[in-house]
């Protein structure tokens, strides 16, 4: 394989990988959260929720893939091309950037979910006033 | 067998190991102090799954991320070097991330026990 060939295929497979880490992330929280927004006044939200969740996270992902340029330090692409480990190095960052991408992301769902659950209590204490 | 994926390995293996006593240690206590903050099930649920996504997705960045510097013929002592600044990564990042659920669970602990 060359090294054009392999920047070519690796470049729409990670990106494929890292869309994969996205929704992997998703399809491990949709259930717990649906439950929480369950709990929510205003039922009408849900499927708001559950796609904002689904969206956020799979543009997380791919928002760390596409941080991560091949033309750092200024090279040509003849450079980078010519270079096969720089080419793996960019790979290896590009799947670093999305994992970490998408924790930021985890992390942000989780002080939602604060906030839902804050909600949720005020709605159990005092059923009459928020529904 | 190029010396980079050998130390890649090496490193996926042992944050793997790390990542599972960590769950194991963690997990039992934070489940019973959820389920006492929350009281509510599914929030207990999601918070155990973001604690499992956050250090495997942070452990994982971190063995992508590690760049070793070797030869083809490097010593045995060079690849575990390598492996051990790899290792490193991973370490500083659990800690970080640690720091920062424990940080969402006493904004948690406080928003929802004053309301008791």
């Amino acid at each position: 394989m060359t090294n054009e060939h392999y920047l070519r295929v690796s470049y729409f497979v990670v990106a494929l990988v890292s869309l994969g880490l996205g929704v992997a992330a998703y399809r491990v929280l949709r259930r717990p959260f649906t439950a929480i927004c369950e709990t929510l006044p205003g039922k009408s939200h849900l499927s708001t929720w559950k796609r904002t969740l689904a969206v956020s996270l799979t543009m997380a992902a791919l928002l760390g893939f596409l941080s991560v340029s091949y033309r750092y330090c200024g090279k040509s692409y003849a450079e980078i091309v010519n270079d096969r480990s720089y080419l793996v190095q960019v790979n290896r960052n590009q799947i670093q950037a999305t994992a970490e991408s998408i924790v930021y992301a985890v992390f942000g769902w989780c002080l939602v979910i604060v906030i839902f659950l804050v909600i949720a209590r005020k709605r159990r204490q005092s059923p009459g006033d928020l529904d | 067998m190029s010396p980079h994926f050998i130390v890649f390995l090496v490193s996926l293996v042992v944050a793997v190991v790390v990542l599972i006593l960590t769950d194991r240690l963690l997990c039992p206590g934070l489940r019973g102090l959820l389920e006492d903050v929350t009281a509510l099930p599914a929030a207990t649920e999601f918070y155990i799954r973001a604690f499992g996504l956050a250090i495997v997705f942070i452990a994982l960045a971190a063995v992508f991320g590690a760049h070793p510097d070797l030869k083809s013929d490097a010593h045995f002592m060079e690849y575990a070097w390598a492996v051990a600044a790899a290792l490193q990564d991973v370490f500083q990042d659990l800690v970080i991330v640690l720091l920062v659920y424990v940080a969402l669970i006493t904004v948690l602990m406080a928003s929802l026990r004053r309301k008791r």
